[in-house]
């Protein structure tokens, strides 16, 4: 079952899901999940790390390490981006250093 | 304007936020809605409406104005209304304000009593009641 974090909602710490994960409010801390969505409300501050797909659409400063990355027209991303597919869209705005590679897996575990 | 068409309106709250089965956190939470838990949380929560399922487990404080217990609740709860399911288990304090319920087969080791927030406004009224008491005889 997916975990959604709604709007109005502070989160602090860290967070591990088998599943996928849904943010709209704000977290504070590093998110491990399957798959990492960040609506337009979202605002994280730490570093996500997903082994199928990132999503963003909202705030996020930290690092994202994923096989596939989407940095949607809304979003505001500061920070390294590690993947094998990275997609940024017309109007994103990003403060980044991308790295290409192979195995995102071997990676996560630095 | 065209891009944010399809922004949600920031002041209104739909539906509930969820922390899913396979769900681990350690942390805080600080929820002004409601929020379901089916994972494990290992930290403080303060929001306006848990709900602790079935498969969640919590190990920390609770503050809110309704608690639901159906899953484990390790810790101290403060609340106005608290519901206890049939399979819920407590451990810790449970202190509520207006309502308490607890469904048959319930598991609560702890404290539970009924008190009130603003326990020193009921004192102080307490006193000048019994003040003008004396002053009348």
């Amino acid at each position: 079952m997916p975990s959604v974090i709604l709007n109005h909602t502070i989160l602090k710490g860290y967070l591990n899901e088998k599943d996928s994960v849904s943010i709209d409010g704000t977290f504070i801390g590093d998110i491990k999940a399957e798959e990492i969505i960040v609506n337009n409300l979202g605002n994280i501050n730490g570093n996500l790390n997903a082994s199928a797909n990132i999503e963003v659409n909202g705030e996020v400063v930290g690092d994202l390490s994923a096989d596939k990355i989407h940095l949607t027209s809304s979003a505001k991303v500061r920070g390294k981006l590690f993947h094998k597919n990275l997609v940024v869209d017309e109007g994103a705005q990003v403060e980044v250093v991308a790295r290409t590679r192979n195995k995102i897996s071997n990676l996560n575990k630095e | 304007m065209f891009f944010n068409s399809n922004k949600k309106n920031d002041s209104s709250i739909d539906g509930f936020s969820h922390l899913g089965e396979g769900s681990s956190f350690e942390g805080e939470i600080h929820c002004k809605g409601e929020i379901e838990v089916a994972g494990k949380v290992k930290g403080n929560i303060s929001a306006k409406c848990l709900t602790i399922l079935e498969t969640g487990k919590v190990t920390g404080r609770v503050n809110a104005e309704k608690v639901e217990i159906l899953g484990c609740m390790i810790g101290n709860t403060d609340s106005v209304n608290v519901h206890v399911g049939e399979k819920g288990v407590v451990r810790g304090d449970l202190r509520f304000e207006l309502n308490l319920s607890v469904a048959e087969g319930a598991d609560i080791l702890g404290h539970v009593h009924k008190a009130k927030k603003d326990k020193n406004k009921k004192v102080d009224t307490e006193k000048v009641k019994y003040l003008e008491h004396n002053q009348a005889s």
